[in-house]
């Protein structure tokens, strides 16, 4: 990296493998931890557990490997992450996953529009809530009617 | 001979009731659509657009969505023409002669000429599914548990192979994704598997979510990073003269067919069949052409060949899948997801119990390929006004677009929030430079692998060398490990990234 800080030591050469092999050996170790309950072999029988560790196994070689060649080679350090785009759009899908039972797909669909509009600093108020408007009553009439997927429209207060 | 005549003339009875005909024509124009909008690739849109096609008969479902698939392409080379930037992998080369063009004004050629040529390969492509379809379908039929796990894993080497990047890397997201598979009930057992006893959970993960969160969130979320006001150089110059003239025609129709022919293999062999052939039919123009030098400075031999490759293989891709179920790519993947949904399980069976859905679906891929053509010519000018749509307003349509979808296929809010954390890893691994494809393929590959090692370890009474002592499997194993050990070659390697690099320069 050059120029750049890096968290990393100095012998790590490429950080973003040695991260990268690093996260996928955690996954393994959990994915083994979590099939650890799991029956094994029984006799010539594949028990429930055995294929899970055996691909979590595999999984803790190759992410150790990855892990390695990070060290060994020279590389790119890790990518500079920004906050606002996942912040904005994760909290936009969050509220619709919690919305739509309770207060429906126009209200949710609306509201999570604009929630994620927040994950870019240049939306333009105006025009975002026209076109948000705008596709709340097509979504509402694209996949209720159109499409016959039953899923609420309005809130539950409401209809009720 | 007759058996092919008979299986087409029964498909095209399929696919030409008007209500399929009307469903090929809403899945080729939505396609196109969605795959014209920049930032979205064609497993997102064939992701994206999954849940609109639940509430159909499964032809017509299957139908629409090969539209989709073949639209999402079309739609991805007309950016890659007008805008330089590439719909999806499979038309990165056309950027290099198609933009070129269209600077010098002569964009309607070059898109005319992609659709003519994806026509022409589309043809060729539909007769091959269906002269090769019954004989590969009774290969299949003898093939037992361990060699089709044989194949499976030559299958994903193949993946990797052709694929770009890092082999290692992409070894180690087939592999999360075999994992992934894993969650659920285990299907021989019953019992729960890293389930944490979330009710959702007991059933897997599911597929369209992970396709949705790690295609559409994710890459939403990366291309905010660059802001979200993309580069892109607009062509702002009037489309005149839509037709290509007669020169045009007689230089392209060769490379037409050389790139059909190349195409067509290479799209049989699984792995990402399309995109090296669209590379491979560039190549190959630019070896053979008496002025290689015309290359990248609007050739229209260099939109020809890589078209129809292109669509050759996109087609001839679906041979694997509909003949022994297993899907070569990361788009066949979702194609097997959206069956599944349906309550059929792509293979060799499903040609013969269910020949109308098959053969509906191929003859359906060349009425489809027709209409784009006719269709999507005079639509030109509209697709180019969608392209001044602003990044700012489609992100969020996108976002609520695919929340909606993800919701509507189970009813259940938690797959939303699991489409959105898959969002935030498919991040992570663009972040770090891991390839989110084949995760997808392993996914889908993962409960099929799993079943068949286990039926051949269970008849060979545990004995592990089954998988090299039966011939068939034997060579396909040998396969494998030759065309991995061929990979890892240092100078193969080298060869192998001159071709990218060449498209990126």
């Amino acid at each position: 990296m050059p120029g750049g800080k890096s968290i990393m030591p100095k012998w790590v050469r490429c950080p973003q493998d040695f991260v990268g092999g690093l996260v996928l050996m955690g996954v393994a170790v959990f994915a083994l931890w979590a099939s650890s309950d799991l029956h094994g072999m029984h006799g010539f029988s594949f028990g429930a557990g055995t294929a899970p560790r055996i691909f979590a196994t595999l999984l803790l070689g190759l992410g150790a490997v990855v892990m390695i060649v990070g060290i060994v080679n020279d590389g790119p350090g890790v990518a500079h992450y920004s906050w606002r785009g996942p912040l904005f759009v994760s909290l936009g899908i969050v509220f619709f996953a919690m919305a739509i039972r309770p207060l429906g797909l126009v209200i949710s669909g609306l509201a999570s529009f604009l929630i994620s509009a927040l994950g870019s600093h240049e939306t333009r108020w105006v025009e975002a809530i026209i076109v948000g408007v705008c596709l709340t009553i097509g979504c509402a009439l694209l996949f209720p009617y159109v499409l016959g997927l039953p899923m609420p429209l309005f809130p539950r207060f409401i209809v009720q | 001979m007759s058996d092919l005549f008979h299986n087409l003339v029964l498909g095209f009875g399929v696919a030409v009731s008007p209500i399929n005909l009307l469903l090929c024509l809403i899945g080729a124009l939505v396609g196109t659509l969605v795959g014209v909008l920049p930032g979205i690739g064609t497993i997102a849109t064939v992701a994206m657009l999954l849940p609109i096609t639940f509430g159909l008969p499964p032809v017509g479902a299957l139908i629409m969505l090969a539209g989709i698939y073949y639209g999402a392409q079309y739609g991805g080379s007309t950016t890659s023409i007008l805008v330089n930037i590439p719909g999806e992998a499979t038309s990165v080369v056309t950027t290099l002669d198609g933009f070129q063009m269209a600077k010098q004004g002569r964009a309607g050629p070059a898109l005319a000429i992609a659709a003519i040529g994806s026509f022409i390969a589309g043809c060729a492509a539909t007769v091959l599914i269906a002269v090769l379809g019954a004989p590969l379908t009774k290969l299949a039929l003898a093939f037992g548990p361990a060699e089709y796990f044989s194949l499976m894993v030559l299958g994903l080497i193949f993946a990797v192979v052709l694929a770009k990047g890092s082999v290692l890397k992409a070894i180690a997201m087939i592999v999360l994704g075999l994992l992934l598979s894993m969650v659920g009930s285990d299907i021989e057992t019953g019992a729960s598997r890293m389930a944490f006893n979330i009710p959702e959970l007991a059933d897997g993960l599911g597929f369209a979510t992970v396709a949705m969160g790690v295609f559409g969130f994710a890459e939403i979320i990366r291309n905010l990073d660059h802001g979200a006001e993309m580069d892109r150089q607009l062509v702002q110059q009037k489309i005149t003269g839509l037709m290509p003239t007669r020169k045009d025609m007689l230089d392209s129709l060769p490379a037409i067919f050389r790139g059909t022919v190349l195409g067509s293999i290479l799209g049989i062999l699984p792995g990402g069949g399309a995109v090296i052939a669209s590379f491979a039919a560039y190549t190959f123009e630019k070896k053979i052409a008496r002025e290689p030098a015309r290359f990248g400075r609007g050739a229209i031999e260099g939109v020809a060949a890589p078209e129809s490759a292109n669509n050759a293989a996109a087609q001839t891709s679906f041979i694997p899948l509909l003949t022994l179920g297993i899907p070569p790519n990361a788009v066949m993947a979702l194609m097997v997801g959206a069956m599944t949904i349906h309550g059929i399980v792509p293979g060799p069976q499903v040609m013969q119990k269910q020949p109308d859905l098959v053969w509906g679906m191929i003859a359906s891929m060349w009425i489809g390929n027709l209409m784009l053509i006719i269709i999507n010519l005079p639509l030109v000018g509209i697709w180019v006004r969608l392209l001044r749509v602003p990044y700012r307003l489609m992100f969020p349509s996108i976002v609520v677009f695919c929340a909606i979808g993800i919701y509507s296929i189970n009813n259940a809010p938690v797959d939303v929030v699991l489409a959105g954390t898959f969002g935030l890893i498919g991040y992570w691994l663009i972040k770090h430079e891991f390839e989110p494809a084949p995760l997808l393929l392993g996914m889908v590959l993962g409960p099929l692998m799993e079943e068949n090692l286990r039926r051949a370890l269970l008849i060979s009474r545990g004995d592990w060398s089954v998988f090299i002592t039966r011939p068939l499997s034997a060579v396909l194993m040998a396969a494998a490990a030759g065309l991995l050990v061929l990979a890892v070659l240092p100078t193969l390697r080298k060869k192998r990234d001159e071709v990218f690099v060449e498209s990126e320069s």
